[in-house]
């Protein structure tokens, strides 16, 4: 399996805090992960390293076949190399429509000269039409994406990620507050999501990892604990204390 | 295709229609017309309205669909009017002077004019010398491209410089404010080249057409504003209607996840402050040949806030609310401080409107912010929504 993104000896500090201590994770090419760890065990730090929020003091993060390095980008660059991001909380652009959403995070040149002059792309209607039939919402397509529910909010958020096309997608707590059948059909999306690109899921919830069947990271303090199946991770020792134990 | 821009957006044709009716029924009641039901002095003031009307959709694009509060638009429409206002004064001022000068007997050399038209225009402020910035006061084309290139260079550098450093919000605002006192300050002293607070004056005569009279001059004037606001609200329509749109008034509602989208945010925030100081200059460079003078206090920070007044009152985020606010509260501002209208006899205090004015607009500001926060605006919403729920 060839590495996609490779975050090797990353360490960054709040005011004297160790956020993240010497940190080392590859991620595949088309592969599912899921990152699991107590508060505080920096899930979000390196969600925010890897898109360019936060600067790390030392280590590398390099991304792709030509190995380049994520720390000299910023937020817009790293996003348009391909690397997207769901945020905890939902955050769509509630006073517009869900079609408005899709159309923006469509793959397209982002300049405003382009989204100007070239407004008249034919095949918009149908991409649009994709992601929102992938996320279940094509039904709501003209609706204020501010009324939809908490689920369907998330769902289009993801759809958002998944109408940027990136090779690789972060995902913070994407089940948070959703009901049974609506973590299904989440598992769903991003199983289906993960076959064609490398999703990462950062997730509190043990059953909703299961669900997903993958290869799971624990971190604790900055740092990974433990590495492989969900069974394989739950049965170590040191997991058992810091986490599962509780 | 843009056609199918046009039944999109009702609300441009209907405007567009609205102005159309407004212009033709104000010239047949124009002094030029023969009639005598709006005098050149009202019709100057309405000119002058649609000019106010541009710079205030200009305003709504900046805040109400951007979000950056600017406070300091009205630099940019000062700016415009300055640029045009030194071809007026110089051409018509060279014009006097060579005619005055026709009379001697030697023919005047090329220096003696020069001398002659700076000591007519600088002798207010003790100079003959044509400073460094007139230099393209002689021509009309190149004054006419400072309308709009000045404002729109001086917004890309503040802007660049703001928007790069990630200024957003209040502390933006406080820096636009900033710019437009530290212009106006600028401008009030007398060895910056401008007049100093005499300003530019006599713009209402328009050289080489001095045969015209004023009343046909207004006409044209209020024709090319009507023109200048019809075209503006288009382009502004026009590029708010598609994606483009979507992007900026994303922005204005959350501008980091823009980022993780994959907008370069601050390019998007330099181009709408850029282009709307742009407009901004040319309502400025339409507005002040119709005052007849400009000065300093005219771009004091205060009417860049009263800019957002009319636009916050007017409702933000729709064009047409901009032009509403506009021309409600300047129409009111005029009648209520021109002295028409009537004081209120309390017995122990009489109002008088000229000093009542501001409190009223203030007291009216602070309702729209705390009930209306959509403005006149949101009238036009709860008249569709009833509509709708009758269907």
């Amino acid at each position: 399996m060839s590495t996609l993104l490779e975050v090797s000896g990353v360490s960054a500090s709040f005011d004297g805090f160790k956020a993240i201590n010497n940190l080392s994770i590859q991620i595949g090419k088309t592969e599912l992960r899921a990152i699991i760890g107590p508060n505080g065990a920096g899930k979000t730090t390196f969600m925010d390293i890897v898109t360019g929020k936060t600067k790390p003091d030392q280590g590398y993060v390099i991304w792709g076949e030509k190995s380049v390095s994520l720390l000299d980008m910023n937020e817009s660059q790293i996003a348009q190399a391909g690397i997207g991001r769901k945020f905890q909380k939902p955050t769509v652009f509630e006073e517009q429509t869900v079609r408005e959403n899709i159309t923006m995070a469509l793959k397209n040149p982002r300049s405003p000269l382009d989204l100007l002059f070239n407004r008249a792309a034919a095949d918009t209607e149908d991409r649009v039409r994709a992601v929102s039939d992938d996320i279940g919402l094509t039904d709501a397509l003209d609706q204020l994406s501010g009324g939809l529910s908490h689920g369907q909010k998330q769902w289009l958020e993801i759809g958002m990620l998944l109408a940027q096309d990136p090779r690789l997608l972060l995902v913070d707590e994407p089940a948070a507050g959703m009901s049974a059948t609506e973590r299904e059909q989440t598992t769903d999306i991003l199983v289906r999501a993960a076959k064609t690109r490398a999703v990462v899921v950062v997730e509190h919830d043990m059953e909703f990892v299961r669900r997903l069947n993958c290869k799971v990271t624990v971190l604790h303090q900055g740092s990974v604990l433990a590495e492989g199946s969900l069974d394989h991770v739950t049965k170590n020792q040191d997991v058992i204390d810091v986490y599962l134990g509780r | 295709m843009e056609r199918a821009f046009i039944v999109k957006n009702p609300s441009v044709l209907w405007f567009l229609l609205g102005l159309s009716v407004f212009t033709i029924v104000v010239t047949i009641f124009s002094e030029s017309a023969g009639s005598s039901v709006i005098s050149t002095s009202s019709l100057k003031t309405l000119g002058k309205t649609l000019c106010l009307c541009l710079v205030a959709i200009a305003m709504d694009v900046v805040w109400g669909y951007c979000g950056i509060l600017s406070l300091g638009h009205f630099a940019f429409f000062g700016i415009g009017g300055y640029a045009i206002g030194m071809w007026l004064m110089y051409d018509r001022t060279k014009n006097i002077v060579i005619g005055s000068l026709e009379n001697n007997i030697m023919p005047p050399t090329p220096d003696e004019v020069t001398t002659a038209i700076g000591t007519q225009i600088f002798g207010v402020v003790g100079s003959s010398e044509f400073p460094l910035i007139w230099a393209f006061s002689h021509s009309l084309t190149l004054q006419l491209l400072a309308v709009v290139f000045v404002p729109g260079l001086l917004a890309l550098v503040f802007g660049c410089l703001a928007f790069r450093s990630r200024v957003t919000g209040v502390y933006l605002s406080i820096l636009t404010q900033a710019m437009t006192l530290a212009l106006s300050l600028y401008l009030f002293q007398n060895d910056t080249g401008l007049r100093g607070n005499n300003g530019l004056s006599g713009l209402q005569n328009i050289p080489g057409l001095e045969d015209v009279s004023q009343a046909t001059l207004s006409l044209w004037f209020f024709w090319a504003s009507a023109v200048a606001l019809g075209a503006g609200y288009l382009f502004f329509a026009w590029m708010l209607a598609g994606k483009f749109g979507f992007v900026i008034r994303a922005i204005r509602d959350d501008e980091t996840r823009v980022r993780f989208l994959g907008y370069h945010v601050e390019t998007y925030k330099l181009f709408i402050f850029t282009t709307t100081a742009m407009i901004a200059g040319i309502a400025g460079a339409l507005y002040y040949p119709q005052a007849g003078i400009i000065n300093p206090a005219e771009i004091a920070p205060i009417a860049s806030i009263y800019l957002v007044v009319w636009v916050a009152i007017g409702g933000r985020g729709r064009l047409y609310g901009a032009v509403i606010g506009a021309v409600v509260v300047s129409l009111m501002s005029s009648w209520f401080t021109g002295g028409s209208a009537p004081d209120i006899n309390l017995g122990i205090y009489i109002v008088k409107w000229t000093d009542w004015w501001l409190v009223l607009l203030g007291l009216t500001f602070v309702g729209v912010t705390l009930f209306f926060p959509k403005g006149i605006g949101g009238l036009f919403d709860l008249v569709s929504s009833r509509r709708e729920k009758q269907q």
